[in-house]
């Protein structure tokens, strides 16, 4: 069994988790901001990792260099005529109603954003060849305006690369120190401006990110690395500082890819339907799982468009540091301006003054602030004072306003979580809820309540879950290629979607080490929609495995649009193909579990906490590193452990598993139950 | 209603409960329509209305639909007293309902026991509904030539769809094929509206539900009331024009009034019906007020029927922002609906000097085109195009956007050329077009069309003659221009509205207004309005 150590990187604290046989270990350390690396060197050496350990990271250095605007000097070479796809966008302002607005700022400013003559047609047919001698005047002026990195986006060159290829080589001689970002390697699929602005990503962070995995190597000191990306799995340094834009959303990944493995275990299934809930300090990261890790090409950071497979995750900007305040109307309003982390909740003393969804979690009792904080006596009182301040022009004491501040917060939740399930087609009450984070498993119950959610898994680890997850993570490697035809196109003459799929594989092998599994999809849409459904593709390619595609298109279309249309033509926009290899670490693993000492469960000591009403009531609360497989407990109650609280609610059980995680569930004939 | 006076937590609980209702219709509408119009550009709205009518939330990415929503349930409601579970009703006719054709709005009841306690609309604007240009946006004399005229038909009756109807309706439009699937979208997001607002029927009651409507419409208006009052007392008029064929320029004035709470938008003093497709009905100049407004009030209240409680707007009827029946309406939607705002805005300009933004390009540039694929098949394209936003009191405008009335997306250059025979040569922003001051206003964009194979265009814009003007000083934003170049050189200026037939390789070019600068550049000479 290889040793194996997850390192996430997060606002505050840099996790470890470290897998050396059965035995895990767990370290937080403070998060080194201007090299990341620093604080892994210094994690490593306080776990004392062996030298053979095999490191799986996870860097926010790509994500912060994006959404700070601190990445390299960019320039991007386009198709004459279309300079500023890229600040054009897709048109439309971003405020529907303010007179006066403004756009994030521009990653390639128009004096470093050039063109060349050269177009290819919507058949992939050269119009006009590219002009070499125009492209050595560019390369004069891109060396000129001291670009250290360039993106390469020609039209439609998904359908003919040999313009964006050409221009590659003349450049890479004319301007040897320039960094090259080509769209037909990270992206060759249609609509320029998602195609460009990956491609101008990828130039943007990638000087910066490749020297961060440089420290990195060293930090490490000669341990194989494994770098996390937004897909949910890991890929080699080499890839990793090539194409950094596959990285840029991997924060949450993490989480998910570790609430999805849990659940695996603790269900007992290889596809749980999970929804995960990472509920943090100022925003809150949940996905639907149906069965698998779902992926989507559609996101968005800071402002532009991201069109590499990512896990798909909805964030909301709602979370424990939340701001409540009562507005000029009269509505009790929870967010999004949020604490931070200075000065903080009103409870942590540090004269925070504005009353937060963690402050009311104090004022009701169901969070204990004498575990996270060091001195509680003013703060306390601090606390309810400010709670009362919020409710006296709603004529509300603090208890009263404290269970309005959450109610609201869960008002936010639970669109959120809607969001990803209904709005996509998924009955919630056929799922089970995977709450993590700080604040997560603090409001899982009411949420799963009011989405009638019957079941909630809660990890053991739920604070280093997103690091757990690393270590967990398959490696991968996406690659995708414009397609468009029909699939009754497609079927008659397979060739085309033959050289596809093979070239695709030689692209995916080539990237992985050993032997991976392939999963062919392809991108299907009726005819003349510009909306596609990813549907697995069996291989090797076959009419038979076609057909099935179309099938599985049709039922997915109706599942999450409604309705299905049989009659009319299927359209194939892009094959994808995502080659896999297991992690080193098995999932058929357990940790070390101490077998049960005891059969009876005691409380630990008793709170008076407020769970339905004003009046507080008495309930018991559990140490969770005292509890043992086949603990059963009954709601209400609480449950304690070092980064997080168990809320568990009147008609609700807890037990324990073998893996130590807490499977909350509903029981019905308790749901009424008032004792 | 004493038994359900306003809980501060649960009128924040409902607020999230019923836009999230529009914002599902609107993604189910979203990604079940066929045309790029709707699932690329977003030209569509979803809402939720009470009993009475009373629009309780929207979804809205187009302004324009502001305060049409309400006047089309307002008019299914008048039209239908009877309703049965299943019902949908649609319609698109501007004096009953509507604003312009192309934007056909259907609305169905969601009952509680035998009553129906809501009623959820949606809105979509169809690529083509007929009439005399492909894209239905015609240089019309009369409504009429714009395309079937859909009053309110209950094209569902039961949940049984009317098929007779609905092959009328397909018979009289260029794309069948398309236009049934846009329909079926719109139904889908029917669907999904009435199932969740009964779920919420379901889990608290009919009288909560009922009651949260009512104290979110308050809200809302006690919030606007609250913005209004900031304002200064008095009467301020502005007027700007229009541009028809000839050199004529319809004048449209207001006079604003801002009193205590509430503020009044007359435009008496403005031009009578003309013989052209820029005339509104009254909803669209309600529209365009509500939206000024609404720009001015802190953006994050619910939108709903209170927001536009404290708004008066009257225009005479039988002036272009009132018309009466079958005037033509086509372009008024899109573009009067600019010009309108430009003149409220510059109206309050002179209460509110430091809040209010120079002329943004106040047109939507709209193009269409139409013909037959290589295959034979008839298809119908239709754009409206960016420019530049006006500048501020403390920033500059933005460039290349859709302002005010509309929020479109464009169609991708990619996607464009492989659905159509048509090929883009250029589309960029156009240097120096913003207005210069102490902030510029955007940039206008450069958008070149070749033509693959002969097809007929029609485009209505504005701003061609009259610039957008600057504010306080601020220098006016470049006018936009339509250009024709064919092989061999030859340049023609093409009107600002115009229907012609094209031949395969002539090319239109298209460069779209920039927007007012606002504030003395130093050393400059600045236009004011």
């Amino acid at each position: 069994m290889a040793e194996l150590v997850g390192i996430d990187v997060g606002g505050t604290f840099t996790d470890f988790v470290y897998m050396d046989g059965p035995t895990l270990r767990v370290l937080k350390v403070p998060t080194t901001a201007q090299d990341q690396s620093q604080a892994v060197a210094q994690g490593l050496r306080s776990v004392g990792v062996s030298p053979r350990a095999v490191i799986v990271h996870g860097t926010t250095t790509a994500t912060n260099a994006l959404l700070e605007r601190r990445g390299a000097r960019t320039a991007l070479l386009t198709t004459a005529g279309f300079r500023d796809v890229l600040a054009i966008g897709r048109q439309h302002r971003p405020h529907l109603y303010r007179l006066s607005q403004e756009r994030p700022a521009e990653l390639v400013p128009r004096d470093r954003r050039f063109t060349v003559r050269e177009r290819v047609d919507a058949k992939g047919q050269v119009l006009q060849p590219l002009d070499v001698n125009e492209l050595h005047q560019v390369a004069q002026a891109i060396s000129a305006c001291g670009a250290e990195s360039l993106a390469v986006v020609f039209l439609f060159s998904f359908f003919n690369e040999s313009h964006e290829r050409q221009a590659a080589q003349v450049l890479r001689a004319l301007v040897p120190s320039v960094r090259l970002s080509l769209s037909v390697e990270l992206l060759p699929e249609y609509r320029e401006y998602e195609r460009t602005a990956t491609t101008v990503i990828n130039a943007y962070v990638q000087p910066l990110v490749s020297r961060y995995l440089e420290h990195l190597a060293a930090a490490v000191g000669g341990r194989k690395v494994w770098v996390m990306q937004s897909s949910g799995g890991t890929i080699d340094v080499a890839h990793a500082a090539r194409q950094p834009v596959r990285l840029v959303l991997s924060g949450p990944a993490g989480g998910v890819v570790g609430a999805f493995k849990v659940a695996q275990a603790a269900l007992n299934t290889d596809s749980p339907r999970i929804i995960t809930f990472d509920m943090g300090g100022t925003s809150t990261d949940v996905a639907l799982c149906p069965g698998d890790i779902p992926r989507t090409a559609e996101s968005e950071i800071g402002g532009l468009p991201l069109k590499l497979p990512s896990v798909d995750i909805h964030t909301v900007g709602a979370g424990g540091g939340s701001i409540a305040r009562v507005d000029s109307g009269g509505a009790l309003r929870v967010g999004p301006m949020s604490a931070g982390a200075v000065p903080g909740p009103v409870c942590y003393g540090r004269g925070g003054r504005q009353v937060t969804v963690t402050d009311a979690h104090v004022v009701l009792g169901s969070l204990d602030p004498y575990r996270f904080l060091p001195d509680t006596s003013g703060a306390l009182k601090n606390t309810r004072a400010a709670l009362a301040r919020l409710g006296a022009p709603l004529g509300m004491g603090a208890e009263a306003t404290a269970m309005g501040v959450i109610r609201v917060a869960n008002a936010t939740m639970e669109r959120a979580l809607r969001r990803v399930s209904v709005e996509q087609g998924h009955d919630p009450r056929r799922y089970t809820l995977v709450p993590f984070g700080g604040a997560g498993p603090l409001h899982a119950c009411e949420l799963a309540e009011a989405l009638g959610v019957r079941r909630i898994v809660v990890p053991r680890l739920p604070g280093v879950l997103s690091a757990l997850g690393l270590v967990l993570a398959d490696i991968t490697f996406d690659a995708s290629q414009a397609l468009v035809r029909p699939t009754a196109a497609l079927a008659k003459d397979l060739a085309p979607l033959k050289q596809h799929v093979s070239a695709l594989r030689h692209r995916v092998v080539a990237a992985l080490p050993g032997t991976p599994q392939l999963l062919a999809s392809l991108d299907l849409r009726y005819a003349g929609q510009s909306y596609e459904i990813e549907v697995p593709l069996g291989l090797p390619v076959s009419t038979q495995h076609l057909d099935a595609s179309v099938g599985a298109f049709h039922a997915a279309h109706s599942q999450r649009y409604g309705y299905q249309a049989k009659e009319r033509a299927v359209e194939c926009v892009a094959v994808r193909i995502r080659g896999s290899i297991p992690s080193g670490y098995s999932n058929d693993a357990r940790m070390e579990v101490r077998p049960s000492t005891t059969d009876t469960l005691r409380p630990t000591n008793w709170r008076s906490v407020c769970m339905r009403r004003v009046r507080p009531e008495t309930v018991p609360c559990y140490e969770r590193n005292l509890l043992r497989p086949g603990h059963l407990l009954k709601g209400p109650a609480l449950i304690f452990q070092y980064d997080t609280t168990i809320l568990l609610r009147h008609g609700w059980t807890a037990r324990i598993d073998k893996d130590l995680n807490a499977i909350i569930q509903r029981i019905p004939a308790l749901d009424k139950d008032d004792p | 209603m004493t038994a359900y006076a306003p809980d501060p937590i649960l009128l924040e609980v409902y607020r999230h409960r019923f836009a999230g209702v529009a914002e599902e219709m609107g993604a189910t509408l979203r990604r079940t329509a066929y045309s790029p119009n709707i699932k690329e550009r977003l030209d569509y709205s979803c809402a939720l209305f009470d009993a009475s009518g009373a629009m309780v939330a929207q979804a809205a990415h187009i302004p324009v639909h502001l305060g049409a929503m309400p006047a089309s349930c307002a008019a299914a409601l008048q039209a239908f007293p009877d309703w049965c579970e299943g019902d949908v009703i649609a319609l698109n006719d501007p004096y009953a309902g509507g604003n312009h054709l192309p934007d056909i709005t259907m609305v169905s009841p969601v009952f509680a026991g035998n009553e129906p306690i809501f009623f959820v609309a949606s809105r979509a604007h169809h690529a083509d509904v007929g009439g005399m240009s492909p894209g239905s946006l015609p240089l019309s004399t009369e409504l009429c030539q714009e395309g079937i005229i859909i009053p309110p038909v209950k094209l569902v009756r039961r949940g049984k769809v009317n098929t007779d109807l609905l092959s009328i309706i397909l018979r009289n439009v260029r794309t069948p094929q398309e236009r049934r699937g846009d329909l079926e979208a719109q139904r889908a997001a029917h669907a999904v509206g009435e199932r969740r607002l009964k779920a919420l029927i379901q889990d608290a009651g009919p009288q909560e539900l009922q009651a949260y409507a009512m104290h979110l419409k308050e809200y809302s208006e006690r919030m606007t009331r609250a913005a209004i009052a900031m304002w200064p007392d008095g009467t301020f008029t502005f007027e700007d024009c229009l541009e028809l064929p000839g050199g004529r320029t319809p004048v449209i004035r207001v006079c604003a009034t801002i009193g205590g709470d509430a503020v009044t938008f007359d435009f008496a003093g403005t031009d009578p019906v003309m013989e052209g497709p820029l005339n509104t009905v009254l909803a669209v100049t309600c529209s365009a007020c509500y939206y000024v407004v609404r720009c001015l009030v802190a953006d994050d209240i619910p939108v709903n029927d209170g927001c536009f409680a404290p708004v008066t707007v009257t225009a005479p009827e039988g002036c272009l922002l009132h018309a009466t029946d079958g005037a033509a309406v086509a372009g008024g939607n899109v573009e009067t609906s600019q010009r309108i705002t430009d003149v409220a805005l510059g109206a309050l300009a002179q209460a509110l000097p430091n809040r209010i933004a120079a002329a943004s390009q106040g047109t939507m540039n709209n193009v269409t085109i139409g013909g037959r694929d290589i295959h034979g098949h008839p298809y119908a394209y239709y754009e409206t195009l960016g420019g530049g936003m006006g500048a501020g009191p403390t920033s500059d405008g933005l460039s290349g956007v859709h302002v005010h009335m509309s929020n479109t997306r464009n169609t991708p250059v990619e996607a464009l050329e492989m659905q159509f025979p048509l090929r883009i040569r250029e589309y960029s922003l156009r240097e120096g077009s913003g207005g210069t001051g102490r902030f510029t206003g955007g940039e206008g964009m450069i958008r070149e069309y070749e033509l693959l194979r002969p097809a007929i265009v029609t485009m209505l814009s504005e701003r061609r003659h009259v610039a957008p003007w600057g504010l306080a000083g601020g220098v006016a934003g470049a006018c936009g221009a339509n250009e024709l170049r064919r092989a061999g050189g030859t340049r023609e200026l093409l009107p600002g509205k115009f229907t012609r037939r094209l031949g395969a390789t002539d090319r239109l070019r298209i460069k779209t207004p920039g927007g007012g600068g606002w504030g003395s550049a130093p050393g400059a000479a600045g236009s004011g309005p």
